[in-house]
This record gives structure tokens, C-alpha cells and sequence, in this order.
């Protein structure tokens, strides 16, 4: 039984740019279908499709072409913290977030203790939300949203917030949902729970879909296609030596235990180890990890001695360098690597490498803005001795 | 949004999906516990952190009839069908103040709920609704002031003043199609909430507020009748002060426009729904 069909579905918006209009797809020619309790997750860069997918699904929007057909309830598992009104209580907010997702006064009335316990903001229930943090805010949101009765439930991106005890209770609603056969569409940058929570994904790119099937296919399918698209980009802007004498062979990640890692985490600690072949030796090298956008634009690079500093020298053989970050900034999503060798003096490098290898970072510690950067923080009149405190989440 | 059980739903792009009325009513149908929620939520929140709180729903209007009283009767001499001028206006600024702060706070009710209109699937119409029915039961305490007003005045209340109770659901109506269009409109063009405030005053100008309708020259009453708020206000200033039966011309005048009109506003709502979301 087939629960979501999408046929031929497009949907195309108007870009004003002053007097000059331009059209724009954000979905174009896309059909899929979902069978009744299956869990169908939806992957691909930034501003791929995905959100306006289900922005279709859940008619806050109308295709330009193509039929949506929906059987059964749906609810979309969204962060609804902005439909809170700040005077009102966390109580009273939890019957007008509710009512505006969907739900019966009848049915709020009976999940509220169990929503009120959800969300872990208990003592403030009675109090008005605008004085609560914002991560209680985001929480007491998700509680109702989770709460929901669907036959079809969206969820997008949901996983970012909160912190890490709530994430995981996020996740196990999910699966308990699921497991309760519950029909879902699942749109993440977090590709560890995608593989671990859907039974097929889709992959978006610029608004078509271009591949659907096992988790594990299409991921490495997406990787693929990321570390590619990088690679034609830096192509550009490299220039090897013909006969290198250093060449670099692999770039791995590995966690805390000295285990390879299947995907980093924003915040969290991160090993690259740089694997390279040496056959003449290189008395002043540089080394340096690139992690690249899907664009190929550099959003980090992390290197050895540069400027001043013990120098590295490269002796002949396998060589192997470790650069540890203890904390890492990116934001969740799908990184190329790439890898050069370059002698400190010169111009051009003498080895890049690049194309072949992706980090996957899932979300971790939660970050507003572009990029995690570690900070702390203190009472600024207490003087130096003031005790610092690490910025929770 | 919510399908009952086992329901199919189909979603095509616009072209004629807006012509389904049964679908809108339906789906409205589904929606009644939200709208019940945001319309008493309207009430709740209005008057918070106010040091006076309820009291202003009495207040603002007695206010608006002093003001007047003091400006067109005392000033000005604006003649009142022989009736106590602060009673003569009280009795049109009830109809009126429901009509232009319904119509100013829905008017406004899509753009300020900008995050939910993006995020969230509900019958959008439900928004501009809920400051109607808000608009209602502001109505109903300014009713009771009236009330002791014209016990002050020794105005005596008849069996006609029942009248009011359709005459109240047609302003309200005639409120909701004015509400519908300028909404949808405001999403588009930012310029309908800007030019709002001078709209109303005119309107008030154009309707039988400060004057009695029998001032209206005849030769242009047909045209100025063709304003529902006139037959409104002129019949709620029948049934409570006269004490008579709305006169019948202005009344049906007005019961017309607005049948015609409200069925149109709401198609033009639900024609500009569809993709509200992509230009707000």
C-alpha cells in the first residue's frame, strides 16, 4: 500500500532581482513513492530541493506541475517554537502550538503530562516562555510536535537542536514511531542517522532526484558526487610537478581510540592522519588537509609548520603525520578532503591530492551561525580568578 | 495539517483547485479546535502586561464618545435625530470600532504570522477569522456599556432591539470579506497595511458614525448606501435608540452587497493561498 506518491511533481519560484525576473526549480520532474510504514530518507546538498519537498507534502505550498497523493494523517515534526506566543505560559503555549499542528483540544489534554515530561522543562511549565532559554524553548517545541498522531510523519532537520540527551531522545521517539508503523519522510544532513533509520533514501540535486535505493548505496552514491564536484573545482586552481618527490596516499579519520571513523561530529574531537610515500627526502615540508565544500571552496585547512616552528622534514619511505583538532568547527554536512605536500619555500605543490575521500559530520554540539568555535565564559567583574564555565551545547 | 483516517488527499497546482468550496469548509471543519484556541488566545494576550487589562474594552469606546461628543456635538453641532449625542454616537462607534479594529488586526494577521504561514499547513483564512470573532466579544461588552448608557439617558430598550442579533452576524460577515481581501492582498503588498489607517477614516467619513443618515442628500443615497457599514450602523441606531424596525432599504442594501461580496473575497483568499508561503 502505497502512502505518499509524488508523479512528475515541479515546482518553480519566481526570483524578482529589481526588474529583471527569473525563474527558479526548486523541484523539477520528481516521482517517488512510499509504501505504508516505510521510512524514506530524503538527502542532498543545501538548496537541493529537500525542504521544499515537503513544503509540498504538507500543502503550505502548491506545485507548479505534477499530482502529490497522501493517504492517511500526516504531521510534520518541525521546531514550532515561533508559533509560542512570549506572554503566554509553557501550558497554555503547549495548546496553541498544538491546536495550530493539527492536534485536538481533546488530545493535548491527554499527552499533556506526557509532553510536559518530554520536553524536561517541568518546574517552568506555568511560566511564561519568555523567560525561558532558548534551548527550553526549542525543547518544550519539539515535545509537542513529537507527540503528534500521524500516518505520515515529515521530519526535517529536526535533530540539531538541544542537547545531546535530548537529541537522543529525539531519535528514539523517532524509532519508536516507526516501529509503531508510522509512515515517514526523513530529511537530514545527518547521514549516520539516515543510514541508521531509514529503510530506502532518495538523493536530491539541484531539485531532481537522482538516485534512491539502499541507505548504504545512495550514501556513497551522494559521497561520490560531493567529493567529485570538489574535485573539479580544485582541479582548476592546482599545478602538480611532473615526477613528485613526495606523494600523499590516503587521509584518514579516526576517533579517541584510534578506531576509523564513519562520521565526525560538529564540537567534538577529530584525528586526520596524512598518509604519504616519500622518495627523495624533503628537508623543509609543509603538510596541510584541505576540507572542501561541494563547490570546492576551502572552508578549512589545517597544516604543519608553516611560518616558524620545528621544521618537518621528510625522509624517504611511508610517513604518516597526525593532525588532531579537539574540536571541530564544521557544521553537520558532507566535506571533500583533499591533501598537499609543498615545500615551504616554494610556489605549487609538490603532491595535491583530493577527489577520493569525504568526511561526513553529523550534528553534534548545536551551532547557530556558520561554524563551531569552542568558547567559555565567566562573570567579567569577578576578576581574574573568576571561575570559567564551558558554553553548554 | 489533518486528514481523517483512511481519507485520500490529492494535491495539484492551483489552477482550479480554489473553486472547491466543499473542500474549504471541510477542511475549515477540521480546523475548529485551532480556531477556537488562536480566537481565545486573541483575547488573552491582548490586554497582558496592561496595567488596566479588561477594563480597556469598556474604556476605549466611552473614550471615543466623549472625544466625539465634545468635538461634533459641543464644537461642531452635528445634528443627532433628536437624541442625546454621546448616546447617538456610542450607538454607531459599537459597529464601528468592531469593524475597523477587526478589519486593521486582520489585515496584518498573515505577515505577523510570518513563521507559521512558512512552516506550518493550517487553513490561512483561520488567522484574519479569529480577529472577527475576537472583534465579537469586544462588541458584546461594549453592548452592556450601551446598555447602562441608555439607562443614564433613560432611553428605554424595546422588543426590536433583538434585531441586532442578525444584524451582528451581517457585520461581522460584511467584516470578514473586507478582512480576507486585504490580508491576502497585505501579503503581496506591503502597501495595503500602509495605507490602511487612511482608508478607515474615510470609510468612517463615508458611513453614518458622526451623522445620522438623514443628512444624506436623497439624490445620492442609492451610491452611499452601496457601503454595507451604512445600512449597518443606520439599523443598529434603529433598533436601540428608536426603538423601531431597521428601516428596510439601507438593511438589504447591505445584506446584498455583502452576500455577494463574501463568497468572492473568499475565493480570491483561497486563489492567493496557494502560494502565500513563497512571496510573504
Amino acid at each position: 500500500m502505497i502512502d505518499v506518491r509524488f508523479e512528475d511533481v515541479s515546482k518553480r519560484y519566481r526570483l524578482r532581482d529589481g526588474r529583471s525576473r527569473r525563474d527558479f526549480w526548486a523541484v523539477r520532474e520528481v516521482s517517488f513513492d512510499v509504501g505504508r510504514g516505510e521510512t524514506l530518507g530524503v538527502i542532498g546538498h543545501n538548496g537541493a530541493g529537500k525542504s521544499t519537498l515537503l513544503k509540498l507534502l504538507s500543502r503550505i505550498t502548491a506545485p507548479t506541475a505534477g499530482t502529490i497523493t497522501l493517504r492517511g494523517r500526516l504531521a510534520a515534526l518541525i521546531e514550532v517554537g515561533s508559533g509560542f506566543h512570549p506572554e503566554l505560559t509553557g501550558r497554555e503555549n503547549i495548546f496553541l502550538s498544538g491546536s495550530i499542528l493539527g492536534m485536538r483540544r481533546r488530545e493535548i489534554v491527554e499527552k499533556l503530562d506526557r509532553i510536559v515530561e518530554f520536553s524536561g522543562v517541568a518546574p517552568f511549565i506555568d511560566v511564561p516562555v519568555k523567560w525561558y532559554s532558548s534551548g527550553m524553548y526549542v525543547r518544550l517545541g519539539f515535545a509537542i510536535a513529537a507527540h503528534l498522531e500521524a500516518d505520515i510523519l515529515l521530519v526535517d532537520e529536526v535533530l540539531a537542536v538541544g542537547d545531546a540527551a535530548f537529541q537522543i531522545r529525539c531519535i528514539e521517539r523517532i524509532a519508536e514511531l516507526r516501529r509503531a508503523g508510522t509512515t515517514m519522510l526523513f530529511i537530514s544532513h545527518d547521514l549516520t542517522s539516515v543510514a541508521r533509520l531509514c529503510d530506502r533514501v532518495a538523493l536530491m540535486d539541484h531539485g531532481r532526484l537522482i538516485a534512491s535505493g539502499a541507505p548504504r548505496d545512495v550514501i556513497r552514491e551522494y559521497e561520490h558526487q560531493v567529493a567529485a564536484s570538489a574535485a573539479r573545482a580544485v582541479a582548476d586552481a592546482t599545478d602538480i610537478a611532473a615526477a613528485p618527490q613526495a606523494r600523499v596516499r590516503d587521509v584518514r579519520f579516526l576517533d579517541a581510540d584510534g578506531h576509523e571513523l564513519a562520521g565526525a561530529s560538529t564540537g567534538e574531537p577529530v584525528r586526520a592522519i596524512v598518509e604519504c610515500d616519500v622518495t627523495s627526502e624533503l628537508p623543509d615540508a609543509v603538510v596541510e588537509v584541505f576540507y572542501y565544500s561541494r563547490d570546492g571552496r576551502t572552508l578549512h585547512c589545517q597544516h604543519s609548520t608553516a611560518v616558524s616552528g620545528p621544521r618537518l622534514t621528510l625522509e624517504p619511505g611511508r610517513r604518516r603525520l597526525e593532525f588532531f583538532c579537539s574540536e571541530l568547527g564544521l557544521q553537520p554536512g558532507l566535506y571533500a578532503i583533499g591533501a598537499s605536500i609543498r615545500e615551504r619555500r616554494a610556489a605549487g605543490a609538490i603532491d595535491w591530492w583530493y577527489g577520493v575521500k569525504t568526511l561526513q559530520v553529523n550534528p553534534g554540539k548545536s551551532v547557530r551561525g556558520y561554524f563551531y568555535a569552542p568558547h567559555e565564559w565567566r562573570w567579567a567583574d569577578a576578576g581574574s580568578a573568576a571561575q570559567h564555565h564551558p558554553a553548554d551545547v | 495539517m489533518r486528514v481523517p483516517d483512511g481519507r485520500t488527499i490529492v494535491i495539484r497546482p492551483v489552477s482550479g483547485a480554489w473553486l472547491r468550496l466543499d473542500q474549504h469548509l471541510a477542511a475549515l471543519g477540521e480546523y475548529t479546535d485551532l480556531l477556537r484556541t488562536l480566537s481565545r488566545h486573541r483575547l488573552r494576550v491582548r490586554y497582558k502586561q496592561t496595567a488596566l487589562g479588561f477594563a480597556w474594552a469598556v474604556l476605549q469606546p466611552l473614550l471615543m464618545m466623549v472625544i466625539f461628543t465634545a468635538v461634533f456635538s459641543v464644537l461642531a453641532r452635528m445634528p443627532s435625530d433628536g437624541h442625546p449625542y454621546a448616546l447617538f454616537a456610542y450607538a454607531a462607534l459599537l459597529p464601528w470600532t468592531f469593524f475597523s479594529t477587526a478589519v486593521s488586526n486582520a489585515t496584518g494577521s498573515l505577515v505577523t504570522h510570518t513563521q507559521l504561514v512558512t512552516k506550518v499547513y493550517f487553513p490561512r483564512e483561520i488567522l484574519p477569522l479569529t480577529y472577527v470573532l475576537a472583534g465579537l466579544f469586544d462588541f458584546a461588552i461594549g453592548f452592556v456599556v450601551l446598555l447602562g448608557l441608555m439607562a443614564w439617558f433613560d432611553v428605554p430598550l424595546t422588543v426590536h432591539a433583538l434585531n441586532l442579533i442578525p444584524i451582528v452576524f451581517l457585520l461581522a460577515a460584511w467584516i470578514l470579506a473586507v478582512a480576507l481581501v486585504l490580508s491576502a492582498l497585505q501579503v503581496r503588498f506591503r502597501d495595503v497595511g500602509v495605507a490602511l489607517p487612511v482608508l478607515l477614516q474615510v470609510w468612517m467619513f463615508a458611513s453614518p458614525v458622526i451623522y445620522p443618515l438623514s443628512v444624506v442628500p436623497q439624490a445620492w443615497r442609492g451610491w452611499y448606501l452601496l457601503n454595507p457599514m451604512a445600512g449597518i450602523v443606520a439599523s443598529c441606531r434603529d433598533v436601540l435608540l428608536e426603538g423601531t424596525p431597521p428601516a428596510p432599504v439601507p438593511l438589504a442594501m447591505a445584506l446584498i452587497v455583502t452576500a455577494a461580496v463574501l463568497p468572492a473575497a473568499y475565493f480570491f483568499f483561497k486563489h492567493a493561498e496557494a502560494t502565500m508561503a513563497d512571496v510573504i
